[in-house]
C-alpha cells in the first residue's frame, strides 16, 4: 500500500510537469491530452489498489 | 492546505510564466520532485551514516561528488549549504584575518560579506559602468598591484564572478585565471549563475576553486545547496578535518546539506548534464528576446551586447512614463503582467527590471513580448497623451 501511495504521488508529479510545460494557459495538444489521461490512469490504478487492500 | 501554512499554495511554475532571474535555473524537474517527496524528513540522507556526508555510499553522495568534480573539470568537490558558504569556507581556510582579497565590482553581496566574516580587506575591481558594466580582466592587475603596494604583500585570494546577478555579464575567467597564475595568487571563480547552465571547465579557466549554487543553476530546490570544487593541491587546507573528529571537515562544520536538497541536487544531475549541452539554444533564445524587447521602443538592454546569458537587465523608460501618470503608479506593470499570467518582474519596478529567459519556450517568451506590447499600446497612451 505504501508503494502504491508513492506511485500515485509520483504520477501526480508527472501531471504537474505537464501543467508546467504548458503554462500559463494549458492549451493541451492531442498528444498532451493522451499523456494526461495515461497519468490519471496510473494514479487511479494505484489508488484503486490501495482501496482494494483495505477492504 | 494545512493550518500550519498560512500563505497561499505556491504554483508559480504551473499557473504563470515566471521570469524571476533568481529562480529560473533552480526549477526542479519531475523526477527530482519525486525524490524530494520521499526524502523530505529530517536527516533523510543519514540512514546509512558513515560519519560524514561526503563519503556516504548510500545514497551514493561520494560517487556523485567524484562525478561533479569531473563535470566541473576539477579534482575534488564537497557539498555546502550554498555558494556563499562555499566562498566563505575557502576564504576562511586559506587566508588569515587582515589579509587582502581582490574581487569584481559586479560581485554578489555574499562575496563581500564572506570576506568581511573572514576578516579580509577587500580591493574591488571596477566595472566599466553604464551601460555595459563589463569587468575588464586587466583591471585585476591594477587591483592586485594596489593591494601589494598598500599591504606590502600580494592578496591572499582573487575572486571573479563568472556571470553577475545584475546584468548577466559573462566575465573572461580564463584571462583573470592567467593573471592570477602569473602573480601566484589563488583564484576563486564564483559560478552561481554559470555552472549548471553552461559547461564549465575549472582547470581550463585556471581556477583553483569553483563555487556553485544548486538552487540557482543546478535545478536543485528543496532547500539550499552548493558545491565547492577545487584542485588537489588545496584539498588538505580546505577539506581539513577537525583534530578531535577526524572524519569531519572543519570548514563545513562536519556535514553540510544533510537532507532533501542534497538528494535533489543528485537526482537533477543527469538532467543538468544534458541541459548544459543545449546552452547555445538557450543563449539564442535570450538574444532573440533581448532584440524583441528593444523593438518595443524606448527599451534598452544593459550589459554585454550581444548578450551572453539568459539573465538580463532592461532599462525601460517607456513603462516608467506610463507609471508616472497611471493611477496605480509603479505597481501598474506588475499588475498588468499578473493579469496576463506573467510573474517574476519585481513589484513597483518600471524604470528598469531584471528577468531571465532560462528554460522558457520560444512560444512562452513570444507571449511575454506580445503582452508587454499590449500593455504599452493600451489606451493610457491616448488617455494620458503619451
Amino acid at each position: 500500500m505504501v508503494e502504491k501511495t508513492f506511485e500515485a504521488l509520483f504520477a501526480l508529479e508527472d501531471l504537474r510537469e505537464v501543467w508546467r510545460r504548458t503554462a500559463p494557459f494549458h492549451d493541451l495538444t492531442k498528444e498532451q491530452k493522451e499523456e494526461v489521461k495515461a497519468i490519471l490512469n496510473r494514479a487511479r490504478r494505484a489508488l484503486d489498489e490501495i482501496e482494494g487492500e483495505i477492504r | 492546505m494545512s493550518e500550519g501554512i498560512r500563505f497561499e499554495l505556491r504554483a508559480r511554475e504551473e499557473l504563470f510564466i515566471n521570469l524571476e532571474p533568481l529562480q529560473r535555473g533552480g526549477v526542479v524537474p519531475a523526477e527530482s520532485r519525486k525524490v524530494a517527496l520521499s526524502y523530505v524528513d529530517g536527516y533523510s540522507t543519514c540512514d546509512y551514516c558513515l560519519g560524514t556526508l561526503h563519503i556516504l555510499k548510500k545514497p551514493p553522495i561520494c560517487d556523485f561528488l567524484t562525478e561533479v568534480a569531473d563535470f566541473l573539470g576539477m579534482d575534488d568537490a564537497i557539498l555546502t549549504h550554498g555558494c556563499r558558504e562555499a566562498k566563505f569556507a575557502i576564504m576562511h581556510a586559506i587566508t588569515k584575518p587582515g589579509q587582502a582579497i581582490v574581487m569584481d565590482e559586479n560581485r554578489h553581496y555574499t562575496s563581500y560579506v564572506a570576506a568581511e566574516r573572514a576578516g579580509l580587506k577587500t580591493y574591488e575591481v571596477p566595472s566599466t559602468g553604464y551601460p555595459e558594466f563589463k569587468v575588464n580582466p586587466e583591471e585585476y592587475v591594477n587591483a592586485i598591484e594596489k593591494a601589494r603596494k598598500e599591504d606590502g604583500e600580494l592578496p591572499a585570494l582573487v575572486l571573479l564572478t563568472h556571470v553577475d546577478w545584475t546584468y548577466g555579464n559573462l566575465a573572461d575567467a580564463e584571462r583573470v585565471g592567467k593573471i592570477c597564475q602569473e602573480y601566484g595568487v589563488p583564484f576563486l571563480l564564483n559560478t552561481a549563475y554559470s555552472s549548471g547552465r553552461m559547461l564549465i571547465n575549472g582547470k581550463k579557466l585556471l581556477a583553483d576553486f569553483i563555487t556553485c549554487s544548486g538552487h540557482k543553476s543546478w535545478a536543485a530546490g528543496a532547500g539550499v545547496v552548493g558545491i565547492l570544487a577545487l584542485r588537489n593541491e588545496w584539498k588538505d587546507k580546505v577539506f581539513k578535518p577537525s583534530q578531535r573528529y577526524k572524519v569531519k571537515p572543519i570548514e563545513i562544520l562536519g556535514c553540510s546539506a544533510r537532507g532533501t536538497s542534497a538528494l535533489v541536487l543528485m537526482s537533477s544531475f543527469p538532467y543538468v548534464k544534458e541541459r548544459v549541452k543545449r546552452w547555445d539554444e538557450e543563449l539564442e533564445e535570450a538574444r532573440w528576446f533581448s532584440r524583441q524587447m528593444e523593438s518595443l521602443g524606448d527599451v534598452r538592454q544593459l550589459g554585454d551586447k550581444p548578450h551572453n546569458h539568459d539573465l538580463m537587465r532592461f532599462e525601460t523608460p517607456v513603462f516608467n512614463r506610463i507609471a508616472q501618470k497611471h493611477k496605480r503608479r509603479g505597481y501598474f506593470l506588475y499588475e498588468e503582467l499578473l493579469k496576463r499570467k506573467i510573474v517574476g518582474i519585481k513589484v513597483g519596478k518600471t524604470k528598469s527590471f531584471d528577468l531571465s529567459t532560462y528554460g522558457l519556450t520560444k512560444e512562452q517568451l513570444g507571449y511575454v513580448i506580445d503582452s508587454l506590447r499590449d500593455i504599452i499600446n493600451k489606451p493610457y497612451r491616448e488617455v494620458y497623451k503619451l
